[in-house]
């Protein structure tokens, strides 16, 4: 199967899989969830087609509605709190003026939504205990966790810097530059010995950490934004030299987004994409799907390779 | 809806937990499972079973993972027994992407293609179910329908020391059931609500009717990912999850009272106490193989 009808048999799933509440669940004839809807909505979006409008007027009226008193998204409507997948719902209504009040208070939650990693009280705890081996980061560094008052994770903090950079500085409060640096310097910490991420457990035990493609390819996109620093080098030759084993549609299709977006794409990207993605179509949940689309489009609209001005 | 009564141990009929000895992955494990699962009688014939196996990360060598040949051999034991559909089912803790875990580990080379008969837990559609048990202050967890709605619940851990939690067996094997969808990769909120309380939360919400460990190669040190293959040579089965992982626990030369969640769960959902277990099979001193455990818990060795 060619690129392009790959994209063209993705995008037909995905369509076909819209609820009639607006938004897409993970699975075939599943509940509507936040991240599965934002996904679809960015590859929907990216397709420019005047033919999803109505579904993306829907899709936008789900997430909207989905949206909790306290600015942030839960990770399904049934759900009472909110998590991770505020970043997520941010970024794809940021082009969207109508919801200018909904993103604003979106980036509010995210400020606040500090890992309890960080509370004085454990501070404290952390200054007067002897150095510990179980595990080697700084904790000191805030990123974000998937649930409020957790830790800081790799992903979550990611997708937290990949949603900010959505916004003009005008757009954003005060408090986001220091978060930014400081979730920056947290991602650096967390990186494994050898290169690139997993969760965010560079070492345990002394036993360094093995990394992962999804974790590495979301830090490394959302570091791009970011100068130059030899462990994102280091971080994206292992995401090239771990690229020709990945079998996997959604691992394939992040890691292509993100070798695209340092200007690495190789044949290999679409290449692979086409050799196995598409015999697992069918049961590829949503936001795998999505990814596939997203990759297989180089004018995607989020996550963007970075152009002059960004 | 599974059944979520809470009854305390001392009302508890003994439990049977049966050892056998197998020493490779690769021979006849079905016809040594089904043979073992005819030994309780099971109540699956028409019914849907899910088996939830430990399926923690990228796993090419099958070290840190339930060997896909054993859940092979299961599925295949339990249409035996006359189950009209067996799933298979897990919600990795560490990477979200399933696909890429069952790609290493080579599952549908064991088992054929599942297709809809595999299911991802940590995207799979959700209930909230009360926490009756507030082993933890999580008041309520949003689980998958699927783990809520099938007729058997069978946990299926390999044999593991584990460096939280001291061990992971069938009890811990059920965080899995957690979706990550809800509560991320990994599960922190559960971390942070207390490891050991959360264990007790989890299968009291959802019990699973059965439990086989996979000790033909387990794990010791620093597990449940980066510890060292240990091989133990057996399968433990049993219907009462407690029991099977407190046999375990000596398998592996450690006190099961001296783990904790393990002595809570003694107390409201199953036995751990030896005189309460009626040992089939194999004698724990003919398998019993230490495990070397982190320093932090050398109060758990025998």
């Amino acid at each position: 199967m060619s690129a392009s009808h790959l994209a063209e048999s993705c995008f037909s799933h995905l369509r076909q899989r819209q609820n009639h509440d607006g938004g897409w669940g993970y699975l075939p004839d599943s509940q509507s969830w936040t991240e599965p809807t934002c996904w679809a909505v960015s590859a929907l979006a990216s397709a420019r087609m005047e033919s999803d409008s109505a579904a993306l007027s829907r899709a936008r009226s789900f997430l909207l509605s989905g949206q909790l008193q306290d600015g942030s998204w839960p990770s399904n409507p049934e759900i009472g709190t909110g998590s991770w997948v505020t970043s997520l719902a941010c970024a794809v209504l940021s082009h969207d003026q109508e919801a200018g009040h909904a993103t604003a208070a979106a980036l509010e939650w995210l400020c606040k939504d500090l890992p309890r990693t960080n509370s004085p009280w454990l501070r404290l705890i952390r200054s007067l205990r002897p150095k510990s081996n179980i595990s080697a980061q700084n904790d000191s560094l805030s990123g974000w966790g998937w649930t409020p008052g957790t830790s800081s994770w790799v992903e979550p903090t990611a997708f937290a810097l990949l949603s900010i950079q959505q916004f003009r500085p005008e757009r954003l409060p005060h408090a986001v530059q220091r978060r930014r640096e400081i979730a920056t310097a947290m991602l650096y910490d967390r990186m494994c010995p050898g290169g690139g991420w997993n969760c965010g457990n560079p070492r345990v035990y002394g036993v360094p950490g093995e990394a992962l493609v999804l974790p590495t390819a979301w830090a490394l996109i959302a570091l791009r934004a970011f100068p130059d620093h030899e462990r994102k080098s280091m971080s994206l030759a292992w995401l090239e030299a771990e690229f020709r084993k990945i079998r996997s549609p959604g691992s394939l299709a992040v890691a292509g987004m993100c070798l695209e977006t340092y200007g690495r794409a190789t044949p290999a990207v679409k290449l692979n994409l086409e050799k196995f993605v598409p015999k697992q179509i069918k049961n590829c949940a949503a936001h795998v799907l999505a990814w596939v689309c997203l990759a297989l489009n180089s004018h995607r609209k989020w996550p963007a390779p970075l152009r002059n001005g960004n | 809806m599974r059944n979520r009564q809470l009854i305390p141990s001392f009302q508890r009929p003994p439990s049977r937990v049966l050892i056998r000895r197998a020493t490779s992955y690769q021979g006849e494990l079905a016809s040594l499972i089904l043979e073992s699962l005819r030994e309780f009688n099971l109540p699956v014939n028409g019914k849907t079973v899910l088996l939830k196996p430990n399926l923690v990360g990228l796993d090419p060598l099958g070290v840190m993972n339930t060997h896909p040949a054993v859940i092979a051999a299961t599925r295949e034991s339990f249409f035996r027994l006359g189950a009209a559909r067996v799933l298979v089912g897990d919600g990795p803790a560490m990477d979200r992407d399933t696909q890429a875990i069952l790609e290493s580990v080579r599952l549908s080379e064991f088992t054929g293609k599942l297709g809809h008969d595999f299911c991802d837990l940590n995207i799979d559609d959700v209930t909230k179910v009360k926490l009756e048990t507030r082993a933890t202050r999580l008041k309520e967890l949003f689980l998958p329908k699927t783990v809520l709605g099938v007729d058997f619940l069978v946990s299926m851990p390999k044999l593991k020391t584990h460096h939280w939690a001291g061990i992971t067996l069938s009890l811990k094997n059920m965080f899995g059931i957690v979706p990550g969808s809800c509560y991320g990769w990994p599960k922190n909120v559960l971390h942070w609500a207390g490891i050991d309380g959360s264990i007790l939360d989890i299968n009291a919400a959802a019990r699973p009717d059965f439990a086989i460990i996979d000790g033909i190669v387990g794990m010791e040190g620093n597990g449940p990912i980066q510890g060292s293959p240990k091989a133990a040579g057996i399968l433990i089965f049993g219907e009462d999850p407690v029991a099977v992982d407190a046999t375990g626990c000596r398998v592996m030369g450690l006190i099961p009272e001296k783990v904790r969640y393990l002595s809570q769960a003694g107390t409201l959902l199953g036995h751990i106490d030896s005189m309460k277990i009626q040992q089939l099979g194999e004698s724990l001193a003919s398998v019993c193989t230490p495990f070397a455990v982190l320093s932090e818990f050398r109060k758990l060795v025998a």
